[in-house]
């Protein structure tokens, strides 16, 4: 794995043993503003490169950066949503390496060399992803808060083939809540989508 | 049965929209991320606030470390009591229109947990929260006062939204004393949050002493008006958009303190603010349905008629401002008594104020009631829906008026016939399924009424023939970019293709509130007769003018249909809307609408939705494991505008009364005041594998008397009915009568 | 906050040994504590040791590296004697959960309604650990010494769970919970079972979890079991001896239904384990 090389010439507060420094990120105490954001002092910035729907992002972040704010607050892209904040309801559910993970429990840093996919990057040019196109024709959403994350959910739960009966995608759609309750609807969009995408 | 009221004369004609399947208009833009919640918002300069909040219920914040949050690397300002500027108006004044006691940092007195108790306002999230972190509250905490037990009694003269907290008619003692049997029966309902999944959130700017807002907002006119009054500004100078809300339910029809301090925080600094609360915050300063402890007494005859209906309801709310919520009135409506009362007292505890949450008093009252029903014709020996079929109301059993419209025999009908529910033993714990489960059936009517509140809206005919209509309504799931739309249409004789619709912004005349299952038939309204009065100006232009096809056809000689005007003499006459348009000179025509109820029939009628809700459950026998298997409801609700849609809101409201019946529950710390389940781990809503297979039936209603397009709504019936189908199979199953909510697993082992 | 991300287990104990930093594997419990608290002054990013995922066979058993996900778990070809462990794997939170989370982050973690504990320790699983001071390998139950404490000493790490072999053991797992998923559990009940040559239990390993501060092995209840038919297990089970269990009275269960509801569950698991319907 390439290891990011950080801005180390003004931040030579390295802690730790040489292996330590050698294989870490730059974990440097920022001692001047320069190259920050003008009016801020930060303990510790870190440069990344993250691959979000096939495009490469440079960012630099504190550590505490989590993905889901990365990608809200700093990438502008804002499909993916925040709810809990703690993993509990799935909301910010998006692709990592194929993977349906909860990307307000995943730092940006450790991010860094996965391929990361959100809702932002399933449609094809104009033309929705048949899995999106299956929520809306199913009316599978009303608010539309938890979509996002319920979408990136049904991705992987076709992916996954876990779409033989509505039991099944039931449970298995059972980490993402719908407080407005589109239960029966996400059901019948995801077998919709799985039997489309044969 | 009274005399029915003569029909209007002249029912409005519905168009081809209304009434459709169609897909949401802004599903598109939901499914691909696209749509913009007021937390996606980035304006240039945007600084992040974060909320400190007590975690005592009582007593005072006797220090704050200031200077460590300050001290924080891009931590720009923390706002407390000390240094918060003032505002134009008293947060704890209560002149402002539907508005409730609100926590602005006024003082350091802290009335509940979660109360906010500062603002740090930072470069980034990370430092904000960081720096509220490092505040490190410290209190002088007095004895909580939480629970029941520990509360303030008071008589309640008020509850809900202004109806008064007793209701009576007839003599209930005579009726007692003229009953064969007499059930007497409590429930008791805990304390639930709204939990929309869309955390409360703004983004505030100023320029010079224009303030823009963007939060999920229900009620956008009111709180334009609302923020003006706080800042002291004009209210023109105020601009809120609200084009999607992550969910609403009642909590984001009220404005609270969070939102006024993000705004204060951006005035002070010059610079956008954006506040998100956290998970955990929406424990707190944003409303939640208050507990009750409810009494009911119910005397039946030999033949199973009720001879006196009474219910008492005991309902939690703050020290220090009245959310009383009214569930005893579940009890005035829906089943025909000689002698109904209901009454309501307050409980005062160290809690955030409550509000109204989807169905706010029916919920809770109707959960009772149902339930109460159930144990009264298990008492008479009747199945329940015979017993409720002998009860059947066919005038409004508190005011002695018709029903604008009553289809709830249908729906029992129907509903019944959907389930199975014929040759359902009486006795319970009679049924099991091929596993062993313990299976129960039970049933619920449910009840919502139909209100309807104040709305403009405007219509705008262009050049070439489409249209631009506009209100400043609030779609939070229900549909409404959709639903109103097809109204628009239908008033503009135009297809919903033809049609741009805005809404969500103070840009749009005032659309109202998006509460009370009242929005469409109220904005709707107002659109449809904008609508309608493009198409009357049009009219004039058209039969006014010796060129036209439709020349002296007169006002009521022609119909709007598919962008045309067409003589009702002579349908081979015709002409396009643009060409009137055209040759009048006309870039665009202008029509204004509102929307409120008839007064007339609003005091002459009894205006509700109804249902009737059959659930199947199993139970495993030794375990005590509930599973909800089957829902059917079945609803008559006026004239359905998208099945779609209201099929939707239905499911929804089904699942929430499922919720409420099994999983919703805040629990207190008694000793710190503290919700210990304040998050979506503890604080259970159901996930996808606990939903039931389910069918929701509409049951064709023609209400000539609601309003001119006979709507009524359906985003708050689901949940009625559906607490006590749910409590009452679970009965059926058992043999036990669990008389708290949530029922518990362990609750039907009769533990 | 420092952010240390090493790709070499060598390298992670150095930074372990050079200062108090806070391992990190899935992050699926880290991060909502973080939220809770101060952060820590540096964390330490386990993922990218790529030695450290993956299950493997090993002399005498199977080999779980510390950083395996729950998904991994569920995914992977092992004997019946996982079941119950594949079985505990779906009841970790959700599949988003279930893709981040790893094994030894839920030992590390030590709550006592962890999901995985109690198949673990009716696997017999041994916890190795690496640190400054070398290497060293302690059972499961030794391992987690009670609610959130673990014998993990100053800078050491877990690298792996060793599981012996079982010829003909099968695994079965139940948790209870309020809500289908995204559940605390209000008790979960896990066995192994080895059948002997006639068709009576060979031996049995019965373990418990949420009823107690730390997950527990009932080793009355096991040699009970041994030797019995299937037509038996439901008078053994109604004898045992709870007395080990200490449930508490809470929001999700009292303390009085979590031991009634054990005794049931018990008798199904431990006949699902025997490869019986139950």
């Amino acid at each position: 794995m390439k290891i990011t090389s950080p801005k180390v010439s003004r931040r030579s507060l390295l802690r730790g043993s040489a292996a330590a420094a050698a294989a870490s990120l730059a974990h440097a105490r920022q001692v001047s503003a320069q190259n920050a954001p003008e009016e801020s002092a930060f303990e510790a910035w870190i440069d990344l490169r993250l691959t979000v729907n096939g495009q490469a992002h440079a960012l630099t972040v504190e550590p505490r950066v989590t993905l889901l704010d990365a990608l809200r607050e700093r990438m502008q892209l804002t499909g993916t949503k925040k709810g809990c904040n703690r993993g509990e309801c799935g909301a910010c559910t998006v692709l990592m390496d194929g993977r349906r993970v909860n990307s307000c429990l995943v730092l940006a840093a450790s991010a860094e060399g996965r391929k990361i996919t959100t809702i932002e990057g399933l449609a094809d040019g104009d033309t929705p992803h048949p899995v999106q196109r299956a929520f809306a024709e199913a009316d599978a959403f009303q608010c539309g808060f938890c979509t996002s994350g319920q979408i990136m959910s049904a991705m992987a739960c076709i992916e996954e083939g876990h779409t033989g009966s509505p039991e099944e995608i039931r449970e298995w759609m059972s980490g993402n809540l719908c407080r407005c309750s589109a239960y029966p609807q996400i059901t019948a969009a995801v077998a919709a989508a799985a039997e489309e995408l044969g | 049965m009274n005399e029915p009221l003569p029909y209007p004369a002249a029912p409005v004609r519905h168009g081809s929209n209304s009434g459709q399947p169609m897909t949401r208009r802004d599903g598109r833009l939901k499914v691909t991320g696209a749509a913009t919640y007021a937390a996606d918002t980035h304006p240039e300069g945007l600084l992040h606030a974060a909320l400190a909040v007590s975690s005592i219920a009582r007593g005072r914040v006797s220090f704050l470390d200031v200077e460590a949050a300050k001290a924080h690397p891009g931590v720009v300002e923390v706002i407390t009591p000390q240094n918060r500027p003032a505002l134009a108006h008293d947060p704890d004044s209560k002149t402002l229109p539907f508005s409730f006691r609100m926590d602005a940092l006024q003082n350091d007195r802290v009335r509940y947990a979660g109360q906010p108790i500062a603002v740090v306002v930072a470069e980034t999230l990370e430092a904000a929260t960081e720096g509220a972190r490092l505040l490190a509250p410290r209190y002088e905490a007095e004895a909580a006062r939480i629970g029941f037990g520990n509360g303030l009694p008071e008589p309640a003269p008020m509850v809900g939204v202004g109806a008064p907290g007793r209701a009576e008619t007839g003599d209930l003692e005579a009726g007692f004393a003229a009953a064969s049997q007499i059930v007497e029966t409590g429930y008791e309902t805990p304390a639930q949050y709204h939990n929309a999944m869309e955390p409360h959130a703004i983004v505030a700017a100023w320029d010079g002493d224009h303030l823009s807002i963007d939060m999920p907002n229900q009620a956008i006119a009111m709180s334009q008006a609302s923020f003006a009054a706080f800042f002291g500004i004009p209210v023109q100078n105020v601009s809120l958009r609200s084009p999607f809300l992550g969910g609403g339910f009642g909590s984001k029809a009220i404005l609270a303190g969070p939102q006024v301090l993000c705004i204060l925080a951006a005035r002070m600094l010059g610079r956008p603010v954006k506040l998100v609360l956290t998970r955990a915050q929406m424990y707190g300063p944003v409303g939640h349905r208050g507990a009750t402890r409810q009494t009911l007494r119910l005397g039946t005859d030999a033949q199973g008629r009720l001879t006196a209906l009474e219910h008492h309801a005991v309902s939690e709310t703050s020290t220090f401002d009245d959310f009383i919520e009214p569930a005893a009135n579940a009890s005035l409506n829906l089943y025909a008594s000689p002698a109904i009362l209901a009454r309501h007292d307050a409980m005062r505890m160290d809690t955030g104020t409550p509000g109204p949450m989807r169905a706010p008093g029916e919920a809770s009252g109707s959960a009772a009631l149902e339930c109460a029903m159930d144990e009264a014709a298990q008492a008479a020996g009747l199945d329940p829906l015979t017993f409720r079929l002998i009860n059947y109301a066919e005038t409004d059993p508190i005011s002695g008026k018709p029903y604008s419209a009553k289809e709830l025999r249908a729906c029992y009908m129907r509903g019944a016939e959907s389930f199975g529910w014929a040759g359902r033993p009486l006795a319970p714990r009679q049924m099991r399924d091929e596993n062993g489960l313990l299976t129960g059936w039970g049933m619920g009517s449910a009840l919502f009424p139909a209100p309807m509140f104040q709305a403009e809206a405007r219509a705008v005919l262009r050049a070439d023939g489409s249209a631009l209509v506009e209100t400043s309504g609030a779609d939070m799931g229900q549909g409404a970019w959709t639903a109103l739309a097809q109204l628009a249409a239908d008033g503009l004789g135009l297809d919903i293709d033809q049609v741009e619709f805005r809404s969500g912004s103070t840009d749009q005349p005032d659309g109202g509130i998006a509460g009370g299952s009242g929005h469409t038939a109220t904005a709707g309204g107002a659109l449809h007769a904008a609508g309608r009065d493009v198409v009357a100006r049009l009219t004039e232009l058209a039969t006014a003018d010796p060129e036209s096809p439709l020349f002296g056809a007169g006002n009521s000689g022609v119909t709007a249909r598919d962008g045309r005007l067409v003589r009702n003499d002579d349908e081979s006459r015709s002409e396009a809307y643009a060409d009137i348009l055209a040759r009048a000179g006309l870039e665009a025509l202008e029509g204004t609408g509102r929307g409120a109820r008839d007064p007339a029939n609003a005091e002459a009628r009894a205006m509700f939705s109804h249902g009737a809700v059959f659930a199947e459950v199993k139970v495993d026998p030794e375990l005590g494991q509930i599973r909800v298997s089957r829902m059917v409801g079945a609803f008559a609700a006026g004239r359905i505008v998208n099945p779609r849609l209201a099929r939707s809101q239905l499911y929804g409201g089904m699942i929430w009364g499922l919720s409420f019946a099994l999983h919703e529950e805040a629990v207190h710390d008694l000793r710190s005041g503290r919700v210990m389940n304040a998050d979506l781990a503890g604080y259970h809503v159901p996930v996808n594998a606990d939903t039931p297979a389910m069918e929701a039936l509409l049951i064709d209603e023609d209400d000539r008397f609601v309003n001119d397009l006979g709507i009524k709504g359906v985003g708050e019936i689901g949940i009625t009915g559906s607490v006590g189908a749910i409590a009452n199979a679970i009965w059926h199953a058992t043999g036990v009568r669990v008389r708290r909510f949530p029922i518990r697993i362990e609750d039907v082992l009769g533990l | 906050m420092l952010f240390h991300r090493p790709e070499t287990l060598e390298n992670a104990i150095g930074i372990m040994q050079a200062g108090p930093v806070r391992p990190l594997a899935g992050g699926t419990d880290l991060y909502p504590g973080l939220r809770d608290g101060p952060p820590p002054a540096a964390l330490i990013d386990l993922s990218r040791i790529a030695g450290l995922r993956g299950i493997t066979r090993e002399d005498g058993g199977w080999r779980i590296g510390a950083t395996t996900t729950w998904t991994d778990i569920v995914r992977a070809d092992l004997p019946a004697l996982f079941d119950g462990l594949r079985a505990a794997a779906r009841e970790v939170g959700s599949v988003q959960i279930q893709n981040a989370g790893t094994v030894a982050g839920n030992i590390c973690n030590a709550s006592p309604a962890a999901d995985g504990v109690p198949a673990l320790l009716t696997l017999d699983a041994e916890v190795s650990l690496a640190g400054p001071g070398g290497s060293r390998r302690l059972p499961l139950g030794d391992f987690i010494t009670g609610v959130r404490r673990t014998a993990l000493g100053e800078g050491e790490i877990v690298t792996a769970l060793h599981v012996p072999d079982a010829p003909g053991g099968r695994g079965a797992f139940v948790k209870l919970g309020a809500r289908r998923y995204l559940v605390i559990s209000i008790a979960m009940v896990s066995a192994v079972v080895i059948p002997a040559q006639d068709g009576t239990i060979g031996e049995a390993r019965i373990a418990v979890g949420a009823c107690s501060a730390v997950a527990r092995r009932l080793p009355g209840l096991e040699a009970a079991l041994a030797g019995c038919a299937p037509e038996g297990i439901a008078t053994v089970v109604a004898a045992a001896d709870l007395s080990a269990l200490t449930p508490i009275d809470d929001v999700r269960g009292s303390a009085g239904y979590r031991l009634d509801a054990v005794r049931e569950i018990l008798g199904r698991v431990i006949v699902a384990a025997l490869g019986r319907e139950g």
